[in-house]
Order: C-alpha cells, then sequence, then structure tokens
C-alpha cells in the first residue's frame, strides 16, 4: 500500500479547478512535491489534511480516506506549514506540548515528548524563551518539533527551508535525512528548491498547472542514470536526432538547441561529429555528465497535460521531442 | 527521542480519546486567560458585591444584628427581588470579564496565523470553537452563577424561618438567567475576537456589540412609537428575561413589556449570527492561503 493514494482527484476552490485528475501512488520513504507557484502543491497537501473537500474522485493517506477519515489522518500526520504558524506568546515548550497533546498524547507524556523534540532539533537551550523572540530560523525548527512530537507516521512539511540561512539550511536538511534514515516515517516535503528534494527525498511529485506533470523514483533515476552527453547545437538538429536514434541512441531535445544523447557503448564521440557532419547540424558545446533532478522537472514543465511520464519516459524520451 | 541521544524515536504510548481533544483547548484558553493579572484582578474585584450581599443577608438573617443597624426596616428582605438586584449585577460584571477574556482566547491564535498549525491536530472547527467556548463560560461561571447560588444556599442556611421550599424558584431562575447570559456573551466574545485581530480594540468592540443596538432600538423605538425597538436593546432584554425567570418585579424605571416569544427570538437569532460568524471567519483562516 503507498502512503499516499489518488485516483482522479479533482478539487475545485472558489469556482476553479485546481486540483485535475490526479492519479498516482507514493511508496517512497521521503516524497518530494515540485511544482511552480500555484501548480497546485499546497492545496494537495490541504486536501489531505482533510481541509478542502474533493470534488470528484478520492486520496488516501496511510490508507485512510481524506474526505471521511480527516481525523485520523490528523492524528498519524505531523504537519510543518510553510509560512509562521505558532502563539507567539507561549514558551517554545509549552507551544509543543500543547500541539503534542491536541494529538492526543496524555499531559505527562506530552511534556516529556516536547523536552526531547525540542533538543532533537537543537532548540533545547531556547526552550523556555517565548516564541516570538525567536529567529526565523529558530521558527522553522519549533514548526519541524511540534510536527515530530506526537510521533506521526507522515511528516508533511511544507516548505521547510524557507527563508533560512545557507547554515540554517543545511541544519534542516540534516535533520531530515536523519529523520529519513530513522525509518520509522514518511515525509512528503514541498519544496521551490530542487537541491532540497534532491537531496532528502528518494520519490518525487511534480506538479503542473493542476495536474500530475511526473512521478519519479529519484533513487530509480540515480542508478538507472547512465552519463550521457549534452550538445548544444545549431542546424538540422531534428535530421540529427533521427539519425542518432537510427544508429540506436536515446537522445532528446529541448529548446535553445539542447540536445541530450545516451550512446551504446560501441558508438564514441566521433560517431556525433560524423552523424553532425552527414545532417546538416553543427556542435557548439558539448559536455558529458548526469541527469539532474532539474532536468527531470524541466521535462516535466514542458508536459502539457495527458498521462503522467513513468520513470523510464522521463529519463530519456526515445526519439524527438520538443 | 531522547534529551542525552538526541535521537528520534516513535510515541508508542497510548492516545486520549478524540472527544477530549476540545478540552485541551479548554484548559490551555483557560491558562491562557487567567495568566494575566487585570484578569485576576476583574476576577476579585466581581466578587465584591457578593461580598457586601453577604454582609446583608447577615444581618437580615440575625434578628439581633439587624436590630442594631437598621432597627424595624424592611430594607433588608432578602427576597426574589433582593436576589434580582444580586444578579444584575454579577451579571454586568460578566460582561467586563468577557470583554477582556475573549479576546485573549482568540486573538493570539489569529494573531501568529496559529489555526493552520491548531487544526492540522485532530480537532475539528466546532471542535477549537467549542474548546474556546468552554474555556470563557467557565471563566464567567465563576462571577455568575457560582457565587449566585452560593449566596442562595447561604441564605438557606442562615434563614431562621423555613425559607428553601417557598423560594427554590430563584435559585432555578438565577441559574437559567445567568447561563443564558454566560452563553450569549461567549459567542459575542469569541466573534468579535475573531474578527478583530487587536485585543484591545476587540474588548471596546464587545461593548459597542452590546450597547450601541441598544441605542438604535431606542431611538427606533422613540421615532416609531414602538416597543419593538426594545429588541435590539440587549440591557433591557436580559432585565426582562431575569426579571421573570426569578419572579421579582420589575427593577427598571420605565417597564417594557416584551413577549418571551420576541425575547427567546432575539436570544436565539443573536447566537446563531455569532455562530454563522465564527464559522465563517475560522473557516476562512484554517489554511493558509496564496
Amino acid at each position: 500500500m503507498g502512503v499516499i493514494a489518488l485516483d482522479r482527484l479533482e478539487v475545485r476552490l472558489g469556482g476553479r479547478t485546481v486540483l485535475n485528475g490526479l492519479t498516482g501512488e507514493l511508496r517512497g520513504h521521503a516524497v518530494g512535491l515540485l511544482g511552480p507557484n500555484g501548480a497546485g502543491k499546497s492545496t494537495l497537501i490541504n486536501t489531505l489534511l482533510g481541509f478542502h473537500d474533493p470534488a470528484g474522485g478520492s486520496a488516501k493517506v496511510l490508507g485512510l480516506d481524506a474526505r471521511t477519515d480527516r481525523m485520523r489522518i490528523r492524528q498519524s500526520v505531523g504537519y510543518m506549514p510553510e509560512n509562521d504558524s505558532f502563539i507567539g506568546n507561549m514558551n517554545g515548550v509549552r507551544f509543543v506540548r500543547y500541539m503534542a497533546e491536541l494529538s492526543g498524547l496524555p499531559p505527562a507524556a506530552a511534556l516529556e515528548r516536547a523536552h526531547e523534540a525540542l533538543f532533537y532539533v537543537g532548540l533545547g537551550e531556547v526552550r523556555y524563551r517565548k516564541i516570538s523572540t525567536y529567529s526565523l530560523g529558530m521558527k522553522q525548527l519549533i514548526k519541524l518539533a511540534q510536527a515530530l512530537a506526537h510521533g506521526p507516521k507522515l511528516l508533511i512539511l511544507d516548505e521547510p527551508t524557507n527563508g533560512l540561512d545557507p547554515t540554517a539550511r543545511q541544519r534542516m536538511v540534516q535533520l531530515i535525512k536523519e529523520i529519513r534514515k530513522e525509518g520509522s516515517m514518511h515525509m512528503l516535503i514541498s519544496s521551490h528548491l530542487l537541491r532540497d528534494i534532491d537531496e532528502t527525498c528518494d520519490e518525487v511529485l511534480i506538479l503542473n498547472k493542476g495536474r500530475i506533470a511526473a512521478i519519479s523514483n529519484i533513487e530509480e533515476e540515480r542508478r538507472s542514470h547512465r552519463n550521457f552527453i549534452e550538445m548544444e547545437m545549431t542546424g538540422k538538429t531534428e535530421a540529427f536526432a533521427e539519425k542518432m536514434k537510427a544508429m540506436g541512441c536515446e537522445c532528446a531535445r529541448f529548446a535553445g538547441g539542447r540536445v541530450k544523447v545516451v550512446m551504446p557503448d560501441a558508438l564514441s564521440q566521433r560517431d556525433l561529429y560524423m552523424a553532425a557532419a552527414e545532417t546538416g547540424a553543427e556542435i557548439r558545446r558539448i559536455q558529458t555528465r548526469r541527469d539532474s533532478l532539474e532536468d527531470i522537472f524541466l521535462r516535466a514543465m514542458e508536459y502539457d497535460g495527458g498521462q503522467p511520464r513513468g520513470p523510464q519516459q522521463q529519463v530519456f524520451v526515445a526519439g524527438v521531442k520538443g | 527521542m531522547s534529551v542525552f541521544q538526541h535521537d528520534y524515536r516513535p510515541y508508542e504510548g497510548p492516545t486520549t480519546a478524540l472527544w477530549k481533544r476540545p478540552l485541551v483547548l479548554a484548559r490551555y484558553g483557560l491558562a491562557e486567560a487567567w495568566g494575566s493579572k487585570i484578569t485576576v484582578g476583574l476576577g476579585v474585584l466581581a466578587l465584591l458585591p457578593c461580598v457586601v450581599d453577604l454582609v446583608l443577608m447577615y444581618l437580615a438573617d440575625n434578628p439581633v444584628a439587624k436590630m442594631l443597624v437598621v432597627g424595624g426596616s424592611k430594607v433588608l428582605e432578602i427576597n426574589e427581588r433582593f436576589f434580582l438586584g444580586v444578579m444584575e449585577t454579577q451579571c454586568w460584571f460578566a460582561l467586563v470579564l468577557a470583554a477582556w477574556i475573549a479576546p485573549r482566547l482568540v486573538s493570539f491564535d489569529l494573531g501568529d496565523n496559529a489555526l493552520p498549525i491548531l487544526l492540522s491536530h485532530p480537532v475539528s472547527r466546532f471542535g477549537y470553537v467549542l474548546g474556546k467556548f468552554i474555556a470563557l463560560t467557565l471563566s464567567l461561571s465563576y462571577v455568575t452563577w457560582i457565587p449566585l447560588l452560593v449566596l442562595f444556599v447561604y441564605q438557606s442556611y442562615a434563614s431562621p424561618v423555613p425559607w428553601v421550599m417557598g423560594h427554590l424558584g430563584i435559585a432555578f431562575g438565577m441559574f437559567a438567567g445567568a447561563t443564558v447570559w454566560i452563553i450569549l456573551l461567549s459567542l459575542i466574545g469569541l466573534a468579535v475576537a475573531s474578527w478583530v485581530k487587536w485585543r484591545v480594540i476587540a474588548t471596546g468592540a464587545m461593548f459597542a456589540v452590546i450597547f450601541v443596538p441598544a441605542g438604535v432600538g431606542a431611538i427606533a423605538s422613540t421615532v416609531l412609537r414602538t416597543k419593538w425597538g426594545m429588541l435590539l436593546n440587549f440591557p433591557v432584554v436580559m432585565s426582562e428575561l431575569w426579571q421573570r425567570l426569578v419572579g421579582a418585579p420589575s427593577i427598571l424605571p420605565n417597564r417594557v413589556d416584551l413577549p418571551n416569544l420576541a425575547i427567546a427570538a432575539v436570544l436565539i437569532a443573536a447566537s446563531l449570527a455569532c455562530v454563522a460568524v465564527l464559522n465563517a471567519r475560522i473557516r476562512a483562516r484554517e489554511v493558509v492561503r496564496g
């Protein structure tokens, strides 16, 4: 069973369709949620938490229906919102204890877990200070502490590194990695920063215009990715791509004359130059590199509806694209 | 997790029942409300009239003391009218206390945008409002029906003649009248506090909600020469209700004879309006928009 299962999920807000027919199952231990502004990331999170009722289809979290089992879902989920959200008049330990008690912990256990969670995220020394006096980084950490305190099965982090300086960001990323490594809970991490997702997640869900643009297992991608050659070309790149495909290569074309090629072992770079000469294309720049999450994301952004791409399709689309 | 190892460990202990979650909100709400010295000061001040009433009851029930202080006068007669006066005093202190406490219960949550994080836990919008409502009604009970019933019990104990059985209606009337008032005050207080983010302004707005319609109602009654404008006058409406519940003659100089049904209708309408406002405001703030 997946952590999150979406079946033709449709959400309408103010008469506008924000999520449109999302279907997919997320099984990863740490799932990244990517997409440009307005893609529907926060709406999806709010729907999973039961704040928005689906207009159609269904969403399941840990096997529980988001429409009918919202209280049981919230019991099992720790949520760290993107924006400032706390009670500034309370000190750290009281706030985290309050949130833990709301999640069902008895008062004594909540107090114990609040202390532990605050030490765990590195706020042990300031836990008796009012939250309103915390720095931005501390405020992010206390949101993480309250999300962790009741021992959730799924941790939803909405832009956890938002507004953090490089040191605080690194600390947050390290914490997320440790939680993932500990292995007792799943994570759904929404972020604009591909690097954060790349470092912390093993699966990624990319949304674009309210639709799923890609679901990709980053770990599998990393394992399956061979080195590829990226070129900037002018001239007849389409014919070049067809030629490479005929030679047994996987080839993808992008805007601006960028072409990526994965070659069989039998071929060498010399064959590239020869193919370019034969097809009337010119290679302006060439470099060998590995596919990155950024490539997956950019390709997904070019995608315009229909079925989301599977792992093999997103890495290298055989033939011409673009 | 453990403090010394700084490792994460899952929680495997027991959890409380879902229905108890609003009580967590109520407990923290009470602590927040009574954590202020001003609240404690108002609470003490609100009980001073009860102390005075207690002394008056002692004098009334002690023939020697009564003879020494007021002679044979009937000024110190403990009856429905006496308890109606006590009740009115306590209920208006409750308004002051509600105007101070209600914004403290809600405005901290709104000011720091805490609702998304609070409601992401297993507590519904209704549970959230219920928790705050319980905290406010308990705080107001402390200055209304609880001291009123304590005074009634004291009078029952101290009266030299059989008194209780003939006056049980007073106890019921005080309890019912105070309960209606604190429910109304709590709903108005929470609705106003959910609308106005700043505590001081919310406190002022609470008084405005009670007294501005009273002025409008009085003007309407005078201009249109009708008694129905008085339905907007909560002080008059409540005085009428309390007087009927306790069974005492009216203490208002110009009595307005409002039908029971009209009084009930206006109180229910005001309560429903407050619930609608609360629902709309909290629904709008439960998720981060944009």
